[in-house]
């Protein structure tokens, strides 16, 4: 391809969206435009071509057109634990939106994040859940709900716009050492609660191949849905003990109760999952990441909790010492301003006006 | 590998206690499946001379290579041993070495051989003394000494347990049981020596396993069975199987030994032991100990406890897909098409089977082309002897059926306990499915045709059973 491939990557200064910005960067041939709402200035990653703008902005279809996108990675996402109507403007009409006008500007390839989840944990789950398998994802929280929508929605926009290719990647629970999400958020209680008397299995995904795989979506040629995992799937027990956590075990009737009663957002922390995710087997069939999209992961489902648990592990000290680090260097600020106010105001002494060394003292701190 | 006339029988014994029906290997006392479990890493190691008993001493010697560096490192590590020994009883003399009192020492312990082996033991030492390769007089020597050595604390340690039994104060009866149980291999330094590693060894190994539930270092296959904890709880299975349901089983032959198939069984009995029996049966009977992957209805995984028990092992929730895919891993794969229909029945209705389900099994055989095993369980019926099925009951607990039985619910817990009748469980001829075309899977008129036939023939199997049982908790 002798021309410049042009992606766009929108909530590119949310963490997936510059973690996937710096990947497809990687590749020098590839143009890559940044989206967000987020001011220029907060956006620091080298060759991204940042854009301040609201994915869900009608405009946007002009852009798409101006710069000839062919491909765009929507990761404009906001995991909320409960639904809003702020949320859902963003999340679900901006990703209608947005698909929109990918089709009406000749965009060809749309790639979205999704979860497993959006299938649903229940009792008749079929032991590999397949990608045509009915969604049927928990609606209480508020992640999980948008999921199921945006893709509800994918699966009839299809059908309406057959020459754009959407690419929609399931993954599996995220865990690693900095993403923030649901699972990393359980595993991250120092006794995180599980069902007394169920034992499901899960599978996990390492951070790292998330970003990996939505990388190799956007340059692959297949598209449709896939499921994205780390092998093995492995019991919930076994997940808990190789992140280093002793399990919390309640009686179920008392948890599906107890977390209607406590309210979304308290249990939100403690139990970011609806309880069915915690009893029911919701593991996905992994043929097609394999065979169809050639996508394996880099971390062992193993490797990838191991991970988290040696961050776990360290934690807490090196919170504290980010903490100094922060303290350095806003003292170093400090300092060079005071310094630089020293500086110019030895300079006014020389001189007699009083006001123009003001002046040049709050010069020398712009600049 | 059967028209190998030449072949003796395994020598290994199975799981049930019955003797291996495979044929062994030609280099082996064992079966394949046996060989493995028999292998010794202590078998190859010279130093087992001197525990070994007399006649195998220089027979191991002599399956060595003739090679003399092998022979000389032989002699070398015989000598360090005696060194050894003598050092830790200076005051010990063998008697005398002659040809004569070696052969006698063979001949006395040559009974403790059984019949096959001893003749080869024979041939083997024959040639080890004719070929000019062989052991020499020196190792011979060496060879003496050690058995005599062992022999002299083996004979002293029975002397001084017989005298302690002599002084106490037992009856006359169990004193001379109990000189009996001596005189045997129950008091061979032994057998001590066995138990204790083997109580050690499993010792160690729990405390292990215990330490790496914690650390999460075990292994479960991508459905969740778990072969730790499967034999952790098979203890409790063989039990039922062998002593309280007493099973019977014929046709574990149908089975193969490797390759994909399905076994269609009749269900019965309120709570599904029936499949339970059936994994045991394979497990102890078959030669191959195949794990039978059975597939249960979608109300046990709500359930606490139970839910992760099937998971581990190694069953799965009954669906089409999931069946096929299992057989196209080559599992051995149970279905019950009864279903509920077939497990809750009452009393009355016994031994006469419900409807087939909906074909899922025969579509899964057709599309996988494995053959379908006809299985007929009978016994499993009087378990529990139903009289009415609540609805109201079941609507209210969230049963798929509440059974009135004899005993449940009106003594609470204890009404779960089954009845001990007799099993038996026959594995019938398998059919084959190769004959149909891949596709057929979509032709209903086949699957129900298909359906009805494997229906009928299981309930054959059972009136056939029932004809020739006399007693229900005798057989």
């Amino acid at each position: 391809m002798g021309e410049q491939q042009v992606i766009l990557v929108t909530g590119a200064a949310g963490y997936w969206g510059s973690r996937v910005a710096r990947g497809l960067l990687v590749e020098p041939e590839v143009h890559v435009i940044g989206v967000d709402r987020a001011a220029a200035e907060e956006v620091e990653i080298e060759g991204l071509d940042y854009i301040q703008a609201d994915p869900g902005n009608p405009l946007l279809a002009e852009l798409l057109r101006v710069e000839q996108v062919k491909t765009v990675c929507h990761l404009a996402f906001e995991e909320t634990a409960r639904p809003n109507e702020t949320s859902f403007e963003y999340n679900v009409m901006g990703a209608i939106k947005l698909l929109g006008a990918c089709a009406e500007s000749g965009v060809r390839r749309v790639v979205l994040k999704s979860s497993t989840m959006v299938y649903g944990a229940a009792p008749n789950n079929s032991a590999f859940l397949m990608e045509d398998a009915p969604l049927r994802g928990g609606r209480r929280a508020g992640y999980n709900r948008y999921r199921c929508e945006i893709e509800s929605f994918i699966n009839g926009f299809r059908r309406q716009a057959p020459e754009l290719d959407i690419t929609v990647l399931r993954f599996a629970n995220v865990v690693g050492p900095t993403a923030d999400t649901p699972m990393n958020r359980y595993l991250s209680n120092r006794l995180p609660p599980t069902l007394l008397g169920f034992d499901p299995m899960m599978q996990v995904i390492h951070e790292d191949d998330v970003v990996g795989a939505l990388v190799h979506a956007a340059h692959s040629e297949v598209s449709g849905p896939f499921n994205i995992a780390a092998d093995p799937p492995m019991p919930l027990l076994r997940i808990l003990a190789l992140a280093g956590r002793l399990p919390l075990p309640l009686a179920h009737p008392l948890v599906y109760r107890g977390s209607a009663l406590l309210g979304a957002r308290r249990v939100a922390t403690y139990l970011p999952f609806e309880t069915d995710y915690l009893r029911y087997r919701w593991v996905a069939d992994l043929t097609r990441m394999r065979e169809l999209l050639g996508f394996f992961p880099q971390h062992m489902a193993n490797e990838a909790l191991e991970a988290l648990a040696r961050h776990l592990r360290t934690a807490p000290f090196t919170e504290r010492r980010d903490g100094h680090g922060a303290d350095a260097e806003a003292l170093q600020a400090i300092i060079d301003e005071r310094r630089a106010r020293r500086e110019a105001s030895d300079k006014a002494t020389e001189q007699p006006q009083v006001e123009g060394s003001e002046h040049e003292a709050e010069d020398v701190e712009n600049g | 590998m059967v028209d190998d006339q030449e072949r003796t029988r395994c020598l290994a014994t199975t799981r049930a206690g019955a003797q291996c029906k495979n044929l062994a290997l030609s280099d082996m006392e064992y079966c394949h499946v046996h060989a493995v479990v028999a292998a010794d890493p202590d078998g190859a190691d010279p130093s087992g001379a001197d525990n070994a008993p007399a006649s195998s001493a220089p027979d191991e010697a002599s399956t060595a290579p003739s090679e003399p560096e092998l022979r000389r490192q032989m002699a070398a590590e015989l000598n360090r041993m005696i060194e050894e020994l003598e050092q830790a009883s200076p005051d010990f003399t063998p008697p005398p070495f002659s040809p004569t009192a070696l052969i006698d020492l063979i001949k006395q312990n040559l009974e403790q051989l059984p019949a096959p082996m001893r003749v080869d033991a024979l041939y083997r030492l024959r040639s080890a003394v004719l070929d000019d390769d062989g052991l020499d007089m020196e190792s011979w020597r060496d060879v003496w000494y050690l058995i005599h050595y062992w022999r002299s604390h083996h004979d002293s340690f029975f002397e001084r347990l017989q005298g302690q039994l002599g002084s106490l104060p037992l009856p006359a009866g169990v004193a001379q049981r109990l000189g009996a149980i001596f005189n045997e291999d129950l008091l061979d330094p032994e057998t001590w020596k066995g138990l204790w590693f083997m109580m050690s060894y499993s010792a160690r190994y729990q405390a292990d396993m215990v330490r790496r539930r914690f650390t999460g270092e075990y292994e479960t296959d991508e459905w969740g069975m778990d072969w730790e904890f499967l034999d952790a709880v098979r203890p409790f299975f063989t039990f039922l199987y062998k002593y309280y349901w007493r099973v019977q089983t014929t046709g574990v032959e149908n089975i193969p030994d490797y390759e994909r198939a399905l076994i269609v069984a009749n269900h019965s009995g309120q709570l599904p032991f029936d499949g339970a029996m059936i994994g045991t049966a394979v497990l102890l009977e078959h030669p191959a100990q195949r794990l039978v992957r059975n597939l249960y209805a979608d109300w046990f995984p709500t359930l606490p406890f139970l839910a992760p028990l099937l998971d581990k092992m190694g069953q799965s929730l009954a669906s089409v897909e999931n069946g096929t895919r299992l057989l196209e891993n080559e599992e051995l794969v149970a279905v019950y098409p009864e279903g509920y229909k077939g497990v809750g029945k009452l009393f009355k209705e016994r031994y006469r089977l419900a409807r087939f389900g909906r074909g899922g099994f025969v579509k899964m055989a057709l599309k996988t082309q494995a053959p379908i095993i006809p299985t007929a369980v009978v016994g499993a019926e009087e378990t529990y002897i139903s009289l009415y099925k609540s609805r109201t009951l079941a609507q209210l607990t969230g049963f798929p059926y509440f059974p009135i039985s004899l005993t449940w619910p009106w003594l609470g817990i204890l009404g779960l306990v089954p009845l001990p009748t007799r099993w038996s469980i026959d594995f019938g001829e398998p059919l084959s499915m190769d004959a149909y075309p891949a596709d057929a899977a979509e032709n209903l008129v086949l699957v129900s045709q298909l359906t009805d036939q494997v229906r009928n023939i299981i309930q054959e199997m059972i009136y056939e059973r029932l004809a020739e049982r006399r007693s229900i908790f005798l057989g």
